[in-house]
């Protein structure tokens, strides 16, 4: 009975830790992901908790609280078989995964989540680094600016121009037209 | 040694001709010309400066007999009225053919040869390409410092004040006011960025066909990037393709962007900021 106790404990541990991993994993890419791998997490632990009330006392009431959450988190049933029978399951879901390393144009990306109780409670970046291992700027979004907040110029400062394109009719008399005519 | 006026080093030299529809401007710094002809004697520099832009002009003419849809006898027309099949077609068409599918797919759709009614239209990535290999044609002859627009699309190499390592400074034509410029951008010089290509609503040819069937987001689009085929697509997809096109285009490639919404407003990379 203690043997097929641990055995089935050792499992639900596995099967965690790969849900944990996974989500290590889906964290690199979106955050919708993560979000659908962090329920089956607390599913999974859900039913640890709802089984691990009928063999322990003691821990029942903290892994029944978890179990309530669990049960709202109906896709976890891929976790509940191998997490059925067990007891203390649910303090393996207390931990750090670290996802792979993922290559992006800013360097090499890997991140690490904490998970507690079967929820993720913290993401840290564990690499996040160019080439020569400065850290990077994250971000080339455009955002929204002011026209006076742009580099400014005047047709008199600049060597060329830069535009939808003309025709040769609408070139005669277009800025660029005059930079060439003053260089001829 | 040549006069002190002349190696002050602002002036430039620039030839212009028309071809595929629009003008082409070769401008170059005197001083990279004619090292070799005596002062005073004015005619060496000129000469090495038309023979140039002949060479650039027979680059951007072969481009044009070959893949214009307004000459009925290019290799283009006779593709789209059918007599010709791309496995019959010349290398030089598959092969740009095959790099347009494949900016389709970087680009999702946003970018696409084909028109609504079916017919290939490579112009999209026609004059870029043309617009790079001109640049390989002025570094094959010697000349490093150049400034190459075609249209509106820009390429550069080296520096206005040759041996300075100053940028080519580039306007941006303002959509609103096209006698006005709305920004500005470094190429050449220490950046990577060599090139600059601006897309709008107001473009010639019709290569921005979703933007018009979807009812565009953006007047004007300019992007800024290494290789002057990548900054022409990008910035025809951000424009046919709107804001999402524009995140993903930062996202995945090495560029600035800088783009005016129909409303004026401007969206810009950190690169545009001042």
């Amino acid at each position: 009975m203690r043997t097929r106790a641990a055995v089935s404990a050792a499992l639900a541990s596995a099967g965690i830790l790969i849900a944990g991993w996974q989500s290590g994993v889906h964290i690199a890419d979106t955050s919708s992901s993560v979000a659908s791998t962090a329920t089956g997490t607390t599913g999974s632990t859900g039913s640890t908790g709802s089984t691990g009330s009928t063999g322990s006392s003691a821990t029942s009431g903290s892994a029944g609280s978890s179990g309530s959450t669990g049960s709202s988190g109906s896709t976890g049933s891929s976790g509940a078989s191998s997490a059925s029978g067990t007891t203390g399951a649910s303090a393996k879901a207390v931990g750090t995964y670290a996802g792979s390393v993922v290559q992006t144009r800013f360097g090499s990306v890997q991140v690490q989540i904490t998970v507690q109780a079967g929820k993720i409670t913290d993401v840290t970046a564990l690499q996040l680094t160019d080439a020569e291992r400065r850290s990077v700027q994250i971000s080339n979004q455009a955002a929204p600016l002011l026209r006076d907040e742009v580099l400014q110029a005047q047709s008199a400062n600049v060597q060329t121009i830069s535009g939808a394109t003309v025709t040769s009719d609408a070139y005669l008399n277009s800025l660029q037209a005059a930079l060439d005519a003053a260089n001829l | 040694m040549q006069p002190t006026s002349e190696l002050a080093g602002s002036a430039l030299k620039a030839r212009t001709f028309g071809s595929m529809g629009t003008v082409i401007s070769l401008t170059v710094p005197a001083r990279a010309l004619g090292t070799a002809a005596v002062p005073g004697t004015a005619g060496g520099g000129e000469r090495e400066l038309d023979a140039a832009a002949a060479a650039v002009a027979r680059v951007f003419a072969r481009a044009d007999e070959t893949f214009s849809l307004y000459r009925p006898d290019s290799e283009a027309s006779r593709l789209a009225r059918g007599e010709l099949s791309l496995r019959d077609s010349s290398a030089g068409m598959r092969d740009r053919y095959a790099d347009a599918i494949s900016w389709r797919l970087m680009t999702e759709g946003a970018f696409t040869p084909e028109r609504p009614d079916g017919v290939l239209d490579l112009s999209g990535i026609i004059k870029g390409y043309a617009i790079g290999q001109a640049g390989e044609v002025l570094r094959s002859r010697g000349i490093t410092d150049w400034c190459l627009n075609a249209g509106g699309d820009v390429l550069v190499m080296g520096s206005p004040v040759p041996g300075s390592g100053a940028s080519w400074a580039a306007g941006i034509v303002d959509p609103l006011d096209r006698s006005a410029l709305l920004s500005a951008y470094a190429l050449g010089g220490p950046g990577a960025r060599r090139a600059l290509a601006t897309s709008g609503l107001a473009e010639r040819g019709d290569h921005i066909w979703t933007a018009r069937s979807r009812g565009a987001e953006f007047a004007q689009v300019s992007v800024a990037a290494a290789g002057i085929v990548a900054a022409d697509v990008l910035a025809t997809a951000i424009v046919a393709g709107g804001t999402a096109m524009l995140h993903r285009a930062t996202d995945s490639w090495d560029i600035d962007v800088l783009a005016v919404r129909r409303t004026g407003e401007l969206l810009a990379t950190p690169g545009f900021r001042a």
